[in-house]
């Protein structure tokens, strides 16, 4: 099967970015620049994510309107989480 | 009313009944045919009759509320204590809302949308009939709750900290919260099943745009519940975890606990509104249509304007939170969005006033009942403006302006559903019901419901919840009390004209209406079980049933060939079957009815980690392990269980063609648990946000066991993977040694984090001991961590399951979509992980 050596290439990948985030840590860069650090573990968790769902999950392969559905899930999760975040600033 | 054969408007032809019997179903009047059957009509029936004795619980409790506001009151004054005020207050908003008025729109939705759109069940009639057993079971917990000390007695919107067993302590309480967990359970279960069957099982022709305006408006109403409830499902999951477990979310102490809780029940709450009245609106635009003869005006932007209303109706929930702590710039950003979304609104009044001006009105006892929905909805929505307004609502919050205005959007939507059970009762009972009585019933419900809400915007300044009033009010009062008796008796009169009409009324023609456009009407009253004498198409332009034989245009439907869901001829096969291949019944969604009752039960006894001593706790303790062993069992065997059901695909399925129907409901119950989870995380942000983000630090001391889980949880989906591939290639022993592994993997990952619990629990020589409430953030590491398991330890049961099946030779002869379906909830799991690793242990 062609897409074993693609999953393969995806767990590899995603073992490599879950070291790094704790790499992040381990380098003291939380307590250097805590919001360039912050970014940067939230975009490698995304990555990550994109990564399980678009190829372990098949969402690359699946028509376009199942990955809206997802997003409208997460869509809906940003939505209340920024905006309740904000409203007690 | 006219004939059986009566030319229609859409150009089919309504036909007589068919010789199809009710498959491998007891007859009608059997008990055991009501315990087991899954048929959509049957459980439509089953929701709609349900519905109506929840119907008479609330509105006996709200006669109760009006009697003790007959006079302003002292407490220990009136026929209710001031404790049994608050119940009646309390549960007669939770029990119209949420076991009245939406399981009453449900049974409609059963009944009708599979007629509506050619389909000859729903996509799953199992989880159909579940989601009933489990919204009965969630009532009959609500009326238990009365006898386990005190039911719930804050209000039905459940405020913190009021909420918490500091301030209401008795276990009737929690059994009331325990009741709204399972209804949110059985909502996301019917949602999954109607959104697949909606997109999935069209007649060919049957387009999305060409969609009859009540399947329009379910449709909307269950994309808003799969996606409000799951909120709704998240907060109260906390609260009973505050409960229960003794975590602080909501605790008075906790910095924006009072505030998260707002949030995340309004989040719900206003989408709730349309939920509640969308299925109306779509009842009173087709009495519309039939009624004065005449297509809705400007339909197309009927349409638009409702898609517009279901997403705003998530960017507004903030107007009910104007009198708490959040910041101005927030509450005139909700000010505008409010604003906004009355202007859809606007529209779609329009083009009923509209259609009804340029039509011939006729005016039967349905459009007696549609039209007054529109007056009454005009008035409710004119008068909640004043709330939108952040300045006018500082005066009117918590007064009686806002139950006011309340009845008139929420009983809008009754009446509504009112005019669909006239509109519909001669199709679903195949007989005619008595037209003066109906009239009669009109005149006698829309003036008790006036005499009894109109008054209040008079008496506004009257306090919500409580029965002291200033004297002034008092006339007011007393003419809305005379109006809820008066609206209690329209009420009988409704039941007793339909009562009668079921005994003794005419038979129905299979069309009783003419003008009427839509695919109900062309099967005989009641229809036969397998609804259609053929396949429904709409592929020429006019609804026609086809023979089996006859090509469908699927294809070019489904905008691809046939073949991408897996086989047209035999999709048609087993929808048209008649009855011998088509299974009706199943004993197990009753089941886990009933065992989720004794399960719920079981653990309302417990409080903060225990239960009560003495032979109470025993009782409950033993009702929780019963319930639980129950629940495992009744679920296995009906996954064991063989039962097939209609496959959709033979039609319309955009925009999920190529999806099948188990993949996409797999999918859409995923994007459900996405805003669960995305609430709970939500919740540890905002609760953050409130503490001071960067003052708070990881609850696990060291991330490393995190790290490994991660590893584990990634390997884990990797194998998964491994199966799916091994299926494929049809190694039996590569399907078993694959899912094996992920098993093991799994349960390493269960170790690892219990052993890290322990060692957090017992506390180390360098770190004092932690605890569920020791603090927010602890409660909140613990509780989303945990919910987090709780996902893992279904996918180890699971995994367990087809490591059995794959021994026995499943999912390598090309029948492995059970483990892709698998692997979908398994790789969620996972991503789920990958955000709570770094939020939990690393920043």
């Amino acid at each position: 099967m062609a897409r074993t050596k693609l999953y393969t290439g995806i767990y590899v990948a995603l073992f490599v970015i879950a070291t790094m985030q704790v790499g992040v840590e381990q380098i003291g860069l939380l307590e250097e620049s805590y919001l360039l650090a912050l970014g940067l573990i939230t975009a490698l968790s995304l990555i990550k994510a994109v990564m399980v769902a678009g190829y372990f999950q098949h969402l690359v392969w699946e028509p376009r309107s199942v990955t809206y559905v997802m997003l409208l899930g997460f869509v809906g999760f940003l939505a209340l989480t920024v905006a309740a975040s904000y409203s007690i600033q | 009313m006219t004939d059986d054969t009566q030319p229609r408007t859409d150009g089919g032809t309504a036909l007589p009944g068919d010789s199809h019997d009710d498959g491998h179903l007891p007859p009608r009047w059997s008990l055991k045919r009501w315990l087991v059957t899954t048929n959509h009509k049957d459980v439509g029936i089953l929701y709609l009759a349900t519905a109506m004795f929840f119907l008479i619980f609330g509105g006996v409790l709200a006669l109760l509320i009006r009697a003790q506001m007959w006079a302003p009151r002292a407490p220990g004054e009136g026929i209710l204590s001031a404790m049994a005020y608050n119940q009646a207050v309390s549960l007669h908003g939770l029990i119209m809302v949420f076991w009245f008025i939406s399981p009453f729109a449900t049974g409609f939705a059963n009944y009708i949308v599979p007629l509506q759109i050619g389909a000859e069940d729903l996509a799953f009639p199992r989880l159909n009939a579940l989601s009933y057993w489990l919204y009965l079971a969630s009532g009959i917990l609500v009326f238990a709750s009365f006898f386990q000390g005190a039911s719930y007695a804050g209000g039905w919107t459940l405020y913190a900290p009021l909420n918490i067993p500091a301030f209401m302590p008795s276990i009737g309480a929690t059994t009331t919260v325990l009741a709204i967990v399972v209804f949110c359970v059985s909502i996301t279960v019917g949602g999954v099943n109607f959104i697949t069957t909606i997109h999935r099982m069209r007649a060919p022709g049957l387009t999305m745009r060409s969609l009859p305006l009540f399947t329009w408006s379910m449709l909307l109403t269950v994309w808003m519940m799969l996606l409000a409830f799951a909120a709704l499902l998240a907060a109260v999951m906390i609260l009973l975890s505050d409960r229960m477990l003794g975590t602080t979310y909501f605790a008075a102490t906790t910095a924006g606990g009072s505030v998260l809780w707002t949030h995340l029940f309004w989040f719900f709450g206003h989408p709730e509104v349309y939920i509640v009245f969308f299925p109306a609106l779509g009842a009173m635009a087709e009495i519309f249509q039939t009624f004065t003869g005449n297509r809705i005006v400007g339909r197309k932007w009927f349409i638009v304007s409702m898609v517009l209303v279901a997403l705003q109706s998530f960017i507004v929930w903030m107007h009910h939170m104007f009198l708490t702590s959040i910041n101005l710039e927030v509450k005139t950003l909700f000010m505008a969005t409010t604003i906004g979304i009355s202007l859809p609104f606007d529209l779609m009044v329009f083009a009923l006033i509209y259609t009804l001006i340029k039509g011939r009105i006729r005016w039967d006892t349905p459009m007696l009942y549609a039209f007054g929905a529109m007056v009454l909805f005009i008035v409710g929505g004119i008068t909640g403006v004043f709330l939108g307004a952040v300045v006018l609502d500082y005066e009117f919050r918590g007064t009686y302006w806002v139950v006011a205005h309340f009845h008139y959007v929420m009983v809008s939507g009754v009446t509504g559903l009112i005019a669909g059970l006239f509109y519909w009762f001669p199709k679903i009972t195949g007989k005619t019901y008595d037209e003066f009585l109906g009239k009669l019933s009109f005149a006698v419900y829309f003036t008790g419901f006036n005499l009894l809400y109109f008054p209040l915007f008079l008496a506004w300044g009257t306090p919500r919840r409580v029965f002291a009033y200033r004297p002034e009010y008092l006339p007011w009062h007393r003419l809305a009390s005379v109006g809820a008796v008066i609206l209690g008796i329209s009420f009988l009169l409704i039941i007793y004209n339909l009562a009668k009409s079921i005994v003794a009324g005419d038979d129905a023609a299979a069309n009783p209406w003419p003008y009427s456009t839509t695919a109900e009407w062309a099967v005989s009253s009641p229809p036969p079980m397998e609804n259609f004498p053929g396949t429904p198409s709409y592929a020429s332009g006019s609804l026609e049933f086809l023979r089996d034989d006859e090509p469908t245009g699927a294809a070019a439907a489904d905008g691809g060939t046939t073949a991408t869901d897996g086989g047209h001829a035999a999709a048609l096969e087993s929808a048209h079957d008649d009855g011998g291949h088509v299974d009706h019944a199943s004993y197990w969604p009753f089941m886990i009815g009933l065992f989720t009752v004794v399960t719920a039960i079981g653990f309302s006894g417990l409080q903060t980690g225990s239960f009560p001593s003495g032979l109470e706790g025993t009782f409950y303790a033993a009702a929780s392990v019963l319930g639980v062993i129950g629940l495992i069992g009744s679920v296995s065997f009906m996954g064991y269980e063989n039962f097939t059901a209609h496959e959709g695909g033979f039609g319309e399925t955009w925009p999920f063609g190529g999806v099948e129907n188990t993949k996409m409901g797999m999918w859409v119950f995923l994007a459900s648990d996405v805003v669960l989870f995305g609430a709970f995380i939500g919740a540890a942000i905002f609760l953050r946000v409130a503490y001071g983000w960067t003052q708070w630090h990881p609850i696990p001391h060291n991330p490393i066991p995190g790290l490994v889980n991660t590893y584990l949880l990634l390997t884990s989906s990797f194998t998964v993977i491994l199966s799916l591939v091994a299926a494929q290639k049809r190694s039996r022993k590569g399907v078993v040694a694959s899912l094996v592994v992920t098993f093991l993997l799994g349960l390493a990952f269960l170790v690892n984090k219990a052993i890290e619990w322990v060692v957090l629990f017992q506390g180390t020589e360098e770190y004092a001991p932690i605890a569920l409430d020791s603090s927010v953030r602890a409660s909140t590491y613990f509780l989303t961590t945990g919910l987090h398991m709780g996902h893992v330890i279904a996918g180890l049961l699971v995994t367990a399951y087809l490591i059995w099946r794959a021994w026995n030779g499943a999912y390598v002869n090309g029948d492995d979509e059970p483990l892709e379906y698998f692997g979908l909830y398994w790789h969620f799991v996972d991503i789920v992980w990958l955000f709570l690793f770094p939020m939990f242990y690393i920043v």
